[in-house]
């Protein structure tokens, strides 16, 4: 074993035993250390205030009144009830669990489901044909394209006498009250949702079958592998790295969103369409019941931290690092 | 080396850099809605309202312009959101300390801002004018428990729309007075092709928003003796032999094809393809506009009554003008609402009919203007004369006979509950008794837990 000095022992070993002059220059040092600590501290500040502000201070004010009872008017009326609210979110009768918080994970199952199929297949067929940037570009389009036009023209599409029912029409079949039924309204508005998200999964699944090294599919192609095979066997498999990326994100988006919602079916008929988020909104700026809002907005965090580190766990269990 | 002769007289980038953020303090600090505060500056009074663009707008401006001018002391000035964002903005305003001095709510929103400490209640003086000067439904819509918080102002009562010409095909000669003759001219008129399109809705029942689907079934329900809330405002009363009677008729139409409640109602009457409606009194203005020659169609009727000797009455909404809790100068703020909703002047540019010293409050005539009513029938009779649309008389009478919404704290979240359950009957989700009986376990939950 070959004992090795650092420069700075070799440097003590040639100065002899530590003296008063050494002392000196550590306790310099760790000035300096100090010193540099603070000026890096100083650089971090902003951010750090950021954090705070737009982070920590929201959070720990929503924790705060998801314990207590506030109209949202007066900061001085905040009054405490301890876990009220999370027990009235979850009592007999509450419609939170279901059909509201049921409809918000159908909402964002269904659109993962429909998205992530929809985009493989179409980042598949992409990769193999010509002007590549034409085609993401115009799949890419419903994501710039604002909620609000994108939900009310589906809305006018699925309307009784709209192109759907037209279709329908066309095909010899009856009319489907695809918004009023409350069988089809909620499948019906997962439709849109994945479709409108579709853009973004085939950006970064396109950009991931890119980023398959091509050797594979000449192996494959000596040993004979059909384009069943390649995809299965191949392409899938080593694109499960972006799909994961699209899957939790789509999820997350999924589960906290209600924008569509709104402008489609305003959550009904009834509550057919009512998610979490909708209902938190409107607990809080319709209702003045921010207690409630807040307690619910911290049940459905616990869904989505839930949901998240099992999808990252089902994809770790696979060889897979997110 | 000589200084530049600009350097020393004009503004260096020091000199900027220091001025800039102590001009915008001192600008900050004048806080602008409440005047400068030094003696002898006249009071600048704030008015939040959904008044935010078009007719709306200039309607109101017109009025505080005319005040503006002939008041020194007290300036007003006005601050508009659209409706949609109103609630929200007076929450935020006053959370912050920056609420305005005058709010311009929805009725429904009165008991929830009197719970949270918003409204300032009207004091004595004013409290006495508004109950004599207005019908009993708009003061009721601007009461809490008895107490009265601000001057009422656009009032809608409800009534029954329908399309002569749909009426007139089917063989109905009048519109109809009892429920009875509702439900046979609905099913006489209503109309559908091989696919199950709806081309006629006999009665349009909607669940276009809030207001549309709980407005008709309320307006309903008080034609039929029924109330939603009950008299303490702490329960529901809709499960109620007159709750059942609405909840059946509409049940029974909707199964019978003869409404069709996914159908934008707005759009459909205006083309034609509702032959009647329960609807408010501003929808009169749209339908001449969206409708033009073919508004001589319409017709307007009182909401029909359960048997024929019934006592008539309706639904009221409406909004009123009342002073934030934290307003500096609330005498002045009242005095300012005395002036544009009590105070009478010459009317101008009204018909031979009104006579020529026919004179209103100001306010009266702002809504008129709109195509809207307020609760001062002496000033709607003036204002809309013997020439005037004769399809807005049916809502003027009925301001004799509404019933207000009730405006209990939770009222908004009691609405959206029963809306949802109207919802649910309707799309077969619930039975008319499960209707009936999960409304009043929600509403009755959730009423009690705002008081």
């Amino acid at each position: 074993m070959v004992n090795v000095l650092t420069p700075e022992t070799q440097e003590r070993a040639a100065h002899g035993p530590p003296s008063a002059g050494a002392a000196v220059d550590g306790r310099g040092r760790t000035r300096q250390r100090r010193r540099q600590a603070v000026v890096a501290y100083l650089f971090l500040v902003p951010t750090l205030l950021f954090y705070a502000v737009f982070l920590i201070l929201p959070l720990g004010f929503a924790l705060l009144l998801s314990m207590s009872r506030w109209a949202g008017f007066d900061l001085g009326d905040i009054d405490p009830v301890g876990l009220d609210n999370f027990a009235g979110l979850f009592a007999d009768g509450s419609t939170f669990l279901a059909p509201i918080l049921t409809n918000t994970l159908l909402f964002a199952l269904g659109t993962v489901a429909l998205a992530l199929s929809g985009s493989v297949v179409v980042a598949t067929c992409i990769d193999k044909l010509r002007f590549q940037g034409l085609w993401r570009t115009l799949y890419f389009l419903p994501i710039v394209t604002t909620v609000v036009a994108v939900g009310n023209v589906w809305k006018y599409m699925y309307e009784p006498g709209g192109l759907v029912n037209g279709v329908l029409n066309a095909l010899g079949l009856g009319s489907v009250a695809f918004l009023q039924d409350p069988d089809t309204a909620l499948p019906a508005v997962v439709v849109v949702q994945a479709w409108a998200s579709v853009g973004s999964a085939i950006l970064i699944l396109t950009a991931g079958l890119k980023s398959i090294p091509e050797s594979y599919y000449e192996a494959a192609a000596l040993d004979g592998a059909g384009p069943v095979t390649v995809f299965w066997k191949i392409t899938l498999p080593l694109l499960r790295p972006s799909l994961l990326f699209v899957c939790v994100t789509q999820f997350l988006t999924g589960l906290q969103s209600f924008a569509l919602i709104i402008v489609m079916t305003k959550g009904g008929p009834g509550d057919a369409t009512n998610v979490a988020a909708l209902e938190m909104y409107r607990q809080a700026f319709s209702y003045g019941d921010w207690g409630t809002a807040s307690a619910a907005a911290f049940a459905l965090f616990v869904v989505v931290l839930a949901a998240t580190l099992a999808q990252l766990w089902m994809f770790r269990r696979k060889g897979e690092d997110a | 080396m000589t200084a530049s002769p600009s350097r020393g007289r004009g503004l260096s980038r020091r000199h900027f850099a220091l001025a800039l953020p102590s001009a915008l303090l001192a600008s900050g600090c004048a806080a602008p809605h409440r005047g400068t505060g030094r003696p002898g500056d006249p009071i600048v009074l704030t008015l939040l309202s959904h008044y935010a663009s078009g007719e709306l707008k200039a309607a109101l401006q017109g009025p505080v312009d005319e005040w503006n001018a002939t008041h020194d002391r007290v300036k007003v000035r006005t601050k508009a959101v659209e409706f949609t964002d109103l609630l929200t903005t007076v929450m935020v305003r006053q959370a912050a300390g920056q609420g305005t001095d005058i709010l311009h709510p929805y009725c429904l929103w009165n008991g929830q801002l009197v719970r949270a400490g918003v409204l300032r209640p009207a004091p004595p003086e004013h409290a006495e004018e508004i109950g004599r000067g207005y019908g009993a439904a708009a003061v009721g819509s601007a009461s809490v428990e008895g107490k009265v918080y601000g001057y009422p102002t656009e009032m809608q009562t409800y009534a029954l729309y329908y399309n002569k010409r749909l009426l007139r095909a089917a063989g109905i000669d009048r519109p109809p007075r009892t429920w009875r003759e509702l439900e046979d001219a609905a099913y006489r008129t209503a109309r559908r092709d091989a696919y199950g399109n709806t081309l006629v809705q006999g009665f349009g029942l909607s669940t276009y928003d809030d207001s549309t689907t709980v407005g008709q079934t309320l307006a309903l329900l008080n034609a039929a003796g029924g109330r939603f809330v009950s008299a303490d405002g702490r329960s529901t009363a809709i499960d109620s032999p007159a709750g059942r009677a609405v909840f059946d008729l509409e049940h029974r139409l909707v199964v019978s094809g003869a409404s069709a409640p996914g159908v934008n109602v707005y759009q459909a009457f205006a083309s034609g393809q509702v032959a009647m409606v329960v609807s408010a009194g501003w929808w009169t203005t749209n339908l001449k506009g969206l409708m033009g020659k073919d508004y001589r169609d319409v017709g307007v009727a009182p909401v029909p009554v359960p048997e024929a000797d019934d006592r008539p009455a309706t639904l009221s909404t409406g909004f009123m003008l009342g002073v934030n809790a934290a307003a500096k100068y609330p005498s002045e703020a009242w005095e300012f609402l005395r002036w544009l909703n009590t105070e009478k002047v010459r009317v101008k540019g009204l018909g031979k009919s009104a006579g020529t010293g026919a004179t209103a409050t100001r306010m009266s005539s702002l809504q008129v203007s709109v195509g809207s009513l307020t609760g001062r029938a002496d000033d709607m009779r003036t204002l809309l004369g013997r020439g005037g649309d004769p399809n807005l008389r049916p809502f003027l009478d009925a301001l004799a006979y509404a019933v207000p919404e009730p405006n209990v704290p939770g009222a908004q979240q009691a609405k959206s509950l029963l809306r949802k359950n109207i919802e649910a009957l309707w799309t077969g989700q619930r039975s008319v008794d499960e209707a009936l009986r999960t409304t009043r376990r929600q509403v009755d939950q959730e009423v009690s837990r705002s008081w």
